[in-house]
């Protein structure tokens, strides 16, 4: 190959030029860029929506269809990111120039570690509900979505813990009743067993999942003292938490809880393994509502890989008194989600319109609230029953539609007050009793060492 | 012929044949060959672009990893806090989970390493046998090694489930005994990891083994069989020895593996159960990704850099000395 260069001055100065070159592409990368966006257009661009949820791009594409009815000029394109990626996706996107206009918020973690790229929505919730704008949305959805007094996003659903469902076929089958104490739980799943049939699946490889079996457990064993401890009001190795391990120990030794269930996910395995029948118990909120309607049960059950997939009725029931205190376990929650928009984002006004639609208007949360899949959090927005349909309404729609009313007086968060060290400290208590190589007493004044190295890192 | 003409050219302009520069070359008349050499450095343009690409991308990356283990941060705030060497001396003096994470660097290396260049001797000699179907035994043995992580993983995960393949495999052998949630507890986890990454790896083993083979001198051989060692006397005294290049090799590059591990006991046991699974990868991701805490990640990273400089030196050296012994005791 013959270079057309005539000299070596050409050669070096084209060597210089491409070394400034590079060097100037490797610094601007490299260099942090805080230009702030622009408004732009209330009613008019393209806004980017990156997030976790809808785990369902179609129901992503309802939301924007129904969004469009209303204004026909915005164009919205969702990306979904798994949620295990987002954290890595999200945090080099939102502190560059070329990340989302509106990306999803959840309380905790992300919140804090996210909510500093995000506007302050609430003059924005202001303008679309009034001075009382509080008032008119769910309070613990507010309060999940509030950091240093700035809510990083608008509330579009909220996600309640603290009940498992249950396949009621298998249960009529082997004419059981849901159990209400820890020992009617050890026969419900004696019984399943000798029948050569799974009980209770968890996936206790994942710290959500654990906290809120943990949550439930510290609600029977004392009321209220789990949210007390994540305020910092209250000790994590005090014997209500040595107790509620205790418990958790005792789901292990007594068989309720599946063999391998250390090393199981809760999503897929676990939500795999209900779903096919193969487990009559699973710990899961009020996320799961969806599948107890016929059409969102039969896609679940082909997505986890039965082939001709015939839906079975799943009803909610309250977590048994495992600590035989007389205490039904409290419900927990938080905002599922929430719509951030980007500091950065240089179509604000539109990606606002977007937010606010979904969030603060009675259109958006009944596309929400029809779903199933998240509660809307605006109040006086409820699912329209006579468009959903139960497998079984005849043993479905009553438990399901309490619990329901239930959640409306909730006000025990789920992981508002929780931050990723502390969820992650409780992942390795979970893991460690379950496993055996920590007492209950040893793992809980571990926790409670978590909890004030976090407080102090936090100030 | 226009590419002869073209790398003639070429040569010619780097020798200064051409017009290029008479100033430059009537100063250095008198210069010495090195010092004329060096001021001309005619390869110097030609590397500039890969030079700066290099310094650029990866030295400043180390740097500023460097600069990041110093500091309290979150990857997100715009005032970090300089903590000096304290992420260090967290990490050395009371973190279990670092040594936690050596420790099974340390066992998965040794484990791995050993198994793989058995099996890959083992497979390697047996291919040189002529046996039948030698093709496709080497293509079973090969593909592992082609087959991405994050494909596997999933059946993996399946495979070694309490309801998976592998303990109804068991249970139809007579094995029921044995059956067990070999990812769902702390002694079963780590081994299941290793059994992944040697059948993973031992293809590239073999592949490398089987091609070193190919170069010992086949009168060494006959004169050994002359001498009447036997297959046994043959493979241990005479074939490994010749070896001893490739498995040098093989150890730096599964010391720096070990060290680097991450996809297998991410995607199939998330690290756990109870750490049990634990890499020094796997510990950076977490402590800089899940829990935002980039300083101590940084600080990780960089003492895993060290380890592997060093083991990469150590077993050079090593390679190195066995060579030259050998050579001197010829």
């Amino acid at each position: 190959m013959h270079l057309p260069f005539r000299s070596k001055k050409t050669l070096r100065t084209l060597a210089v030029a491409a070394m400034v070159g590079m060097t100037a592409v490797g610094l601007a990368a490299c260099s942090s860029n805080d230009n702030q966006g622009s408004s732009g257009s209330a009613t008019k661009g393209t806004v980017n929506w990156w997030g976790w949820t809808p785990t369902n791009t179609d129901e992503a594409k309802d939301f924007i269809a129904q969004f469009n009815k209303k204004y026909p000029d915005i164009k919205v394109n969702f990306k979904l990111i798994g949620i295990s990626d987002y954290q890595a996706t999200m945090r080099p996107a939102l502190a560059s120039n070329g990340g989302p206009d509106v990306f999803d918020l959840q309380p905790g973690s992300y919140v804090q570690q996210f909510g500093t790229y995000a506007e302050d929505m609430a003059p924005v919730a202001k303008s679309a509900l009034g001075s009382d704008w509080k008032s008119k949305i769910a309070p613990i959805a507010v309060s999940g979505m509030t950091y240093k007094g700035k809510l990083t996003a608008l509330p579009v659903g909220s996600t309640y813990a603290g009940t498992l469902w249950i396949n009621h076929d298998l249960f009529t089958k082997y004419d059981l009743q849901p159990p209400k104490t820890l020992d009617e739980w050890k026969h419900v799943c004696q019984v399943f067993e000798q029948n050569g049939q799974g009980c209770f699946v968890q996936g206790a490889s994942q710290e959500g999942f654990d906290q809120d079996t943990l949550q439930s457990i510290a609600n029977s064993v004392k009321p209220g003292y789990w949210t007390k401890a994540s305020k910092g009001k209250a000790k994590w190795n005090d014997p209500t938490m040595v107790k509620t391990l205790s418990i958790w120990k005792d789901l292990f030794t007594s068989g309720i809880m599946q063999k391998g269930a250390l090393g199981a996910q809760q999503y897929p395995d676990a939500n795999n393994q209900f779903l096919t029948g193969k487990y009559a118990m699973v710990m899961m909120g009020t996320w799961y509502t969806q599948y107890a309607t016929e059409k969102a049960m039969t896609e679940a059950i082909s997505a986890a890989g039965v082939a001709g997939a015939k839906p079975f009725p799943i009803v909610p029931i309250a977590f048994p008194d495992v600590a035989g205190n007389g205490n039904t376990s409290e419900m927990f929650g938080d905002a599922d989600y929430g719509l951030a928009v980007a500091s950065k984002s240089k179509n604000r006004a539109a990606a606002e319109t977007f937010a606010k639609w979904i969030a603060t208007t009675k259109q958006g949360q009944q596309v929400i609230a029809n779903r199933l899949d998240t509660l809307p959090t605006l109040k006086g927005v409820q699912p329209d029953f006579t468009t959903i349909k139960f497998v079984d309404p005849s043993v479905q729609e009553t438990p399901v539609t309490d619990l329901l009313k239930k959640v409306g007086s909730v006000n025990e968060p789920r992981f508002a007050l929780l931050n990723a060290d502390i969820e992650n400290a409780f992942l390795a208590a979970a893991q460690s009793v379950g496993s055996g190589s920590a007492t209950p007493q040893q793992a809980a004044e571990t926790l409670q060492q978590a909890a004030q190295a976090a407080a102090a890192a936090n100030g | 012929m226009t590419e002869t003409t073209g790398v003639r050219g070429a040569r010619m302009s780097h020798s200064g044949g051409t017009s290029g520069r008479p100033a430059l070359r009537g100063g250095q008349g008198n210069a010495s060959p090195a010092r004329r050499q060096r001021l001309q450095a005619p390869g110097l343009p030609w590397i500039l672009p890969a030079l700066v690409l290099g310094v650029g991308l990866i030295y400043y990356c180390i740097g500023y990893t460097g600069y990041m283990s110093t500091l309290n941060w979150d990857g997100a705030s715009p005032n970090p806090e300089s903590v000096g060497l304290n992420n260090y001396v967290r990490i050395f003096t009371s973190d279990p989970v670092f040594w936690k994470a050596v420790w099974h660097t340390v066992v998965f290396f040794v484990v791995t390493f050993v198994a793989q260049t058995a099996l890959g001797v083992i497979f390697a000699v047996m291919m040189h046998s002529r046996i039948k179907l030698g093709i496709l035994y080497k293509v079973i043995v090969f593909v592992p090694v082609v087959l991405a992580p994050a494909i596997m993983a999933p059946v993996f995960r399946q495979m070694f489930s309490i309801n998976g393949q592998f303990n109804w495999l068991l249970e139809h052998v007579g094995l029921g005994a044995l059956v067990q949630p070999w990812i769902g507890q702390e002694s079963t986890a780590l081994p299941v990891i290793m059994a992944i990454t040697i059948w993973q790896w031992t293809g590239l083993t073999f592949v490398l083994y089987f091609a070193a083979m190919s170069q010992i001198d086949q009168s060494m051989l006959e004169a050994a069989r002359i001498d009447g060692a036997g297959n046994f006397r043959t493979l241990v005294s005479i074939i490994w020895p010749s070896l001893r290049g490739t498995t040098v090799a093989l150890a730096i590059l599964g010391a720096i593996g070990a060290l680097k591990t991450f996809d297998v006991p991410w995607l199939v046991t998330i690290a756990g159960p109870n750490n049990a699974t634990q890499f020094l990868g796997t510990y950076i991701y977490q402590m800089t990704i899940q829990l935002a805490h980039v300083g101590y990640g940084a600080a990780l990273s960089i003492i895993l850099l060290l380890v592997a400089l060093t083991i990469a030196i150590i077993l050079q050296v090593v390679g190195r000395e066995r060579t030259r012994e050998k050579k001197g005791a010829r």
